[in-house]
Formats: C-alpha cells, structure tokens, sequence
C-alpha cells in the first residue's frame, strides 16, 4: 500500500469516526424516508449529503493535507522521503480525504440506486461519473491551490486555508452549472440538446462528462506537478504545452458561439478560433505570471543559456508564463496574418495594441518581482495593473479624455497604428527595465529591496 | 562529504547566509554554533537541499543540492529543531511508516523499526503513542525516524533541547554509536556544553559567516586537548609546540596554549620536561574539560 494513503487511514479512518458518519447519514436518511413527500426524500437528502461531505468538508481536508503537515511541521519529513510524487499526490489527495469519500461513497450508492430504479442503469452511470469527478475535481483544486501558494511561501493561516478551501468549493460551483446532468442549464443558459463545437454538434450530456473527466485529469497533473517541485524535482515544459495544446483546441472549438457577437462578427470561423485560442493564452499568460515563482538566478541562467545558443536547455527551463506568452505571441502572429488577407485595419492594430500591452504587463510582473521580491512584487504589480485597468481609465473617462486610455490599454486610435505603436513602445520600455534588473549585481538589487515600502 | 563553497541564501528582507564555504569530512562530528539567529538552521536546511541557495554551491556525498537534491535527500537524516510527531498513532507505525516514506521494502520495515526503536532506546514503547510519550521520549522518537533508514549524512537541528540531563547523556552515546557506524553527523546547537561530550569539529557561524573561515578541530577521541599556561611572556610559545611530535596547536598566545596530544602519560611526561628544557616557565599544564567553549570564545573573542 501507498504508505502516505496508509498513514492517512490510521489518522482519518479510525473505528470511532466510520461509526459515527455511517450512523448520523443512516439517522438522516431515516428521518428523511419518515418526511417523504414533505421536504427532501432520502436521495435528496443524500445529495445534499455528498455535497456537504465531499465538497464542503472533503476540500478543507484537502488544503489541510500539505498545510497541516507543515503548520504541525513534518512536512520536511515528508519532503526529504523516498516517495515519487504521484505516490506522495495520490496519498494525499485520497488519503486525507478517506472519510469523506467513506461518507460520500454512502450517500452516492443511496443517489445511485434511486437514479437506478427511476431512470435506469445509464442514467445511473452518468450520474456517478458526474460525482466523482466533481468531488475530485473541487477537492484537486484545493489541494492545486494549497501547493501554489506552499511554493510561494504563502503564511499557513486559517484565513489561507479557508481560500485554498473556497478554491475547490468555486470549481465544484462551475463543474455542477455546467455538467450536472439533471440540471437545465448550461452555465445560466438554457440546456441544449446538442452543443456546437469544431462545427459540429455534440450531444451535450457526453460532451460535458467527457469534458468534466479531461479536465479532473488536467487538475491532477496540476497537482502532480507542484508536488514535484515541492519534492525538489524539476518539471520539463511537455506538460504544460501538451496543456496548451488541449487547452487552444477545446476553447477554439467553441468559435460558433461568437458568431452572434457584433465585434466578431466579420471574422471568418478560423480568425475567431485564432482569437479564442489566443485570448486563452493571454489570460493563462497573466494568471502563470502571478502565480509561478519569479526567480532571478533562475532567470540569469536563461539568459546565459541563450546567449550560448543552448537552445535545448533554455527550452528545458521555461516555466508556464514564458510558454504560455510565448503561444499568445505566436497565434495572435498567425491570426494578424490571416486579418491581412481582409480589410481589417482596426481589428489587426488592436490585436497589435494587445499583444504590446500584454507584453508590458508580463515585464511589470517580473520588474516588481526583482525589485520587491516574492510576495510584494505580485501585490505590487497587481496593484499597477488595476491602475492601469481601472483607476485610469474612470478618472479619464469621467474627464471626457477617453482618447487618452491608448496610452495604456488597446484603445482605438487615428490613425490606428498609434494604439501598437505606443503600446510597444511602452513594452520595451518596461522590459529594458526588467532585464536591467534581472541584470543587477546581488548586493544592488538587496539594496533596492531593503528600501522597498513593505 | 560535505561540501559547501560560497553560499549564499536570502529570505525576502534579509540575507542570511553571506558567502559561506566548509567543507564535513566523513565519519565525524561536527558541532555547528553560534547565537540564535546566526543562520544555523538556514545552513542545514541548505545542506538537507531543503532550499536552493541564492548562489554558491552545496555538495553533499557528491551530489550537488541544485543538480541533485533527491540523490541527497536518500543518503541523509534530518531532525528539524521544530519538529512534529503524529500523536495519535503508536512508535511502531510512526517508525514503520518513516521507513517505508524512505524506501525501505515492506519485508524489512519491521527489522528497521526495531533497530532503530532499540538504537534510541525505545524498543519497549513500540505500542505506546507518540502523544503519550514524555518530552524526552519524543525527542528520542524523533531521532528514531531520522536514522531509521541508516542514513550517511544525519542533520541535526538542537537535537539535546529539553533533554533531561540521564537523557543528554544518553543522545551523547547514540550519536558516538551512529559515528561509528560510519554516519557523517552534523549538530548545530547554541549551547555548548551538550556538544562537548561528542563534536570532534566545530564551525562557528555568525551573523551569517563563518568565523575564521573553516571548521576548527576541537576534540580527537585519540587525543586529548591540553591548556598550558606559563608565567612569563614567550612569542616562541607556538612556534616550540608546533615543532614537538605529535602537537596540534589550536589556539596560542605569549601566556597560554591550546593544544591537542596524544592521551599517552609518558609522551606529556617528556612534553614538560622539554618545555621545562627550553626555559619555559611552566605555571599550569591541564587537561581542558571545555574544549568547544575554550575554542568558541577564543574565536569569538578574536572577531571581536
């Protein structure tokens, strides 16, 4: 036996604990099979159950199962072990959640077994495929959420815990408006039979499962993949481009669902999956930049590399933000030559003007992360990006200087090649900047950091 | 087997560690001291390849802690001087599970788990829960998973803190046996006197350097160190010891030496008579009981 999952089932799994959940989920069931008719019967109750038990509960256990090691301190122990990382994952993931999925496992075969005699064994089926991957899905997501924020060196408080929580808790919100099989509605819209996607039409309800079990995977190798770097282990770029890869395609395939947007309308089908992939990109862009460690020995090492022509290593070394940066440039390149083909100046300088900003706000993170350091640069950045974003253009607004917003986000401009022009203008600058102070001796740049306002 | 050169390790606001560089020789004892503060733990957490160093090198049984790290998490132990124990389950399965998490086979966990229960004196409390065991114990428990899968290299982090004294004398003994056996220990301590009994090397560390620049011999179980003190001035006085067969001076000025010899009686016999020879006058010659105190504050005193 996995000894992490072992340890796990001494701790959670104990006699005392199995007796109790099993008999307060029998008290309930009963209670709710007396009251049939008037509240909830017993498959309700059971639902309501599962949820509490698998995502409520089962997503503190897991934020808890890194966090705790390390707020009880045997998380070193643990760090300096023999096991591989999956090993490691899989123990914790699964093992400090054993009680919950012995709850939930209860409440799932009374689901099951009403959905069996109502609407048969396939129905039966999708409807645990559809509870297993939300609760893997909610409580993956915590534990993701807890090991980025370990890898950041994040304080290990309550509150913290309650966010990695509140983490899984928003994914098992998104997975049940999407995919839950009895529900109507499709994230707010109502549910279709079929869903358009690459042109054609999927039926939705094995569209959505697939999807919901692809993505669970995703969330594992997520977590696969900080528990590596947690265990000191470097992780190579296939992954997350293989990430890329899936994630442009899934996205671009919903390009039928723009059609009806007036701003999107002239594009052709492939612009407009171009712009969905990109636009993912983009967004994954930010989010990678925020999140990953921003190391500048790390970084020094990469310039070193490239300057050697080390083409393999620097290529072994990008981490999820360069990659990701790296796709947007590159499709949103394809899709500024597919625009050239057709009369559409403004949308090819905006698109431009986007990738210039985007651009300078990658340089921004990196620049407050060399000159903060950790944690204080990501606020600091934040901080500019919401001023640049949202502070700026209000006051401007409310000062009838709308023009004024392409000065720092993409804003329509005569003649439109102004918007990229400052836009890139504004990019190097940041990114001289940045270099500069990647660049920058150690003594320096603990200078700087020391002057810093915390 | 260890080896660091020029490391450097920096928390968000300070900088802990500024360019040291030591170098650990297998199968000995190396006391790691200085004030609370100094950069002790941050040293060992560097040399467990706990944390990558903001630049320089550490190398542990030829592995470097950035190439390598899991190749050096293997072939050590590491007691944290904050340490946990999981308290509900019993000594058995938190010795077997550290055994297993280290990559013992099933079939020899329980050979393991006895070993090292009786090597930290714990064998008749192997159902005993880890929460019901006194301070001591746990301490005692906590060294049991740290060497339970014979590791070469053992890290320890205030090991003796909170250690009655019948304790303290026995983590003494266990840490010799574990020399012996061949395990390169490192101790880091800011009190002196529990390092006394075992640390044949000391590396004093302040302020995020090491003083003196290297490890400082302190202790040879085949020799002894010897204080001598004569009463008028002598610039010689080093340059006399040096030169005698089987000196090692440590520490010398023109009144006082500090020096190691070997523990035979004839050998210091003839040490004093050379000494009486040469017209030092000898006004004290003893056998110093504070080795790492003597060698600490002669150290600490000189940067100062």
């Amino acid at each position: 036996m996995n000894p992490e999952f072992g340890r796990n089932v001494w701790l959670e799994l104990t006699p005392g604990r199995m007796i109790v959940m099993a008999a307060v989920l029998a008290f309930a069931f009963f209670a709710a099979a007396l009251t049939d008719g008037v509240l909830v019967g017993p498959a309700g109750i059971a639902q309501i159950g599962y949820y509490l038990i698998i995502v409520i509960w089962g997503t503190r256990n897991a934020a808890r199962s890194v966090v705790g090691e390390i707020r009880d301190c045997t998380w070193d122990g643990q760090r300096l072990s023999s096991l591989p990382a999956g090993t490691m994952m899989w123990g914790k993931l699964f093992g400090a959640t054993i009680i919950n999925w012995f709850g939930g496992s209860i409440c799932l075969a009374v689901i099951l077994a009403e959905v069996m005699q109502r609407s048969g064994i396939v129905a039966a089926l999708v409807q645990l495929v559809y509870f297993v991957a939300l609760g893997i899905i909610a409580q993956s997501a915590s534990l993701l959420a807890s090991l980025i924020a370990v890898g950041r060196r994040q304080a290990r408080t309550q509150f913290e815990i309650f966010v990695y929580q509140a983490v899984g808790i928003l994914a098992a919100i998104v997975v049940w408006a999407i995919a839950d099989p009895t529900g109507s509605r499709i994230g707010g819209l109502p549910r279709p039979d079929a869903v358009a996607w690459w042109g054609q039409r999927v039926p939705s309800e094995p569209f959505l499962l697939v999807s919901l079990a692809v993505f669970a995977a995703w969330t594992l190798t997520g977590c696969y993949r900080e528990m590596r770097l947690e265990l000191k282990m470097r992780n190579g770029p296939f992954v997350w481009l293989g990430f890329l890869a899936f994630i442009g395609i899934y996205v671009a395939g919903f390009d039928a669902w723009l059609s009806s947007n007036s701003a999107l309308a002239q594009l052709d089908a492939v612009a407009r999956r171009l712009f969905l992939a990109g636009t993912v990109y983009i967004v994954l862009g930010y989010v990678m930049a925020i999140l990953e460690a921003k190391d500048r020995v790390r970084y020094r090492w990469l310039g070193s590399e490239l300057g050697r022509f080390h083409v393999g290593k620097v290529f072994a070394g990008l981490q999820g933000w360069m990659m990701s940066y790296l796709a947007a440039v590159i499709v949103s390149g394809i899709l500024l030559i597919r625009l050239s083909l057709s009369p559409l100046v403004q949308e090819e300088a905006t698109i431009g003007a986007t990738l210039g900003f985007f651009t300078r706000d990658i340089a921004i993170i990196v620049l407050m992360n060399m000159l903060w350091r950790r944690r204080g640069g990501d606020f600091a950045a934040i901080a500019i990006l919401v001023l640049l974003y949202a502070f700026l253009p209000s006051i401007f607004s409310s000062l009838q200087l709308s023009a004024a917003q392409a000065l720092w986000a993409p804003h329509t401009t005569d003649p439109a090649w102004l918007s990229p022009l400052i836009a890139w203008a504004e990019a190097l600058l940041v990114l001289v900047a940045a270099i500069a102070a990647i660049s920058l001796p150690e003594e320096r740049s603990a200078a700087n950091a020391a002057r810093m306002p915390r | 087997m260890i080896d660091v050169r020029d490391l450097v390790y920096e928390y968000p606001t300070t900088r802990a560690l500024k360019g040291v560089s030591l170098q650990v020789e297998p199968q000995t004892i190396t006391a790691l001291v200085g004030p609370n503060g100094a950069g002790k733990t941050t040293l060992l957490r560097c040399l467990a390849a706990l944390e990558d160093p903001y630049s320089g090198s550490v190398t542990v049984g030829g592995h470097d802690t950035r190439e390598a790290p899991r190749a050096i998490h293997a072939l050590l132990g590491y007691l944290p001087d904050f340490y946990g124990l999981y308290d509900p389950l019993s000594v058995r399965r938190i010795l077997g599970y550290a055994a297993r998490s280290r990559g013992i086979a099933p079939a020899m966990t329980a050979t393991a788990v006895d070993k090292a229960a009786w090597r930290v004196g714990l064998a008749d409390r192997l159902d005993t829960k880890a929460g019901e065991l006194s301070r001591g114990l746990r301490q005692r428990l906590a060294i049991g998973q740290a060497i339970v899968h014979e590791p070469k290299v053992l890290l320890l982090d205030e090991p003796a803190a909170g250690l009655d004294p019948q304790a303290r004398r026995d983590l003494s003994g266990l840490l010799l046996g574990l020399k012996e056996n061949g395990m390169t220990l490192v101790v880091s301590s800011h009190i002196l006197a529990e390092l006394e009994d075992y640390c044949s090397e000391m590396i004093i560390i302040e302020d995020g350097r090491i003083l003196g620049g290297q490890a400082v011999k302190v202790k040879d179980i085949e020799r002894s160190r010897y204080m001598l003190e004569i009463a008028t001035a002598r610039s010689d006085l080093r340059e006399f010891l040096e030169a005698r067969a089987g000196v090692d001076v440590i520490e010398a000025d023109e009144h006082h030496a500090l020096f190691t010899h070997t523990r035979n009686a004839a050998a210091r016999a003839k040490l004093i008579k050379d000494l009486l020879a040469a017209g030092f006058e000898v006004s004290s010659f003893g056998e110093s009981s504070k080795a790492l105190e003597d060698t600490y504050f002669s150290r600490v005193g000189q940067n100062r």
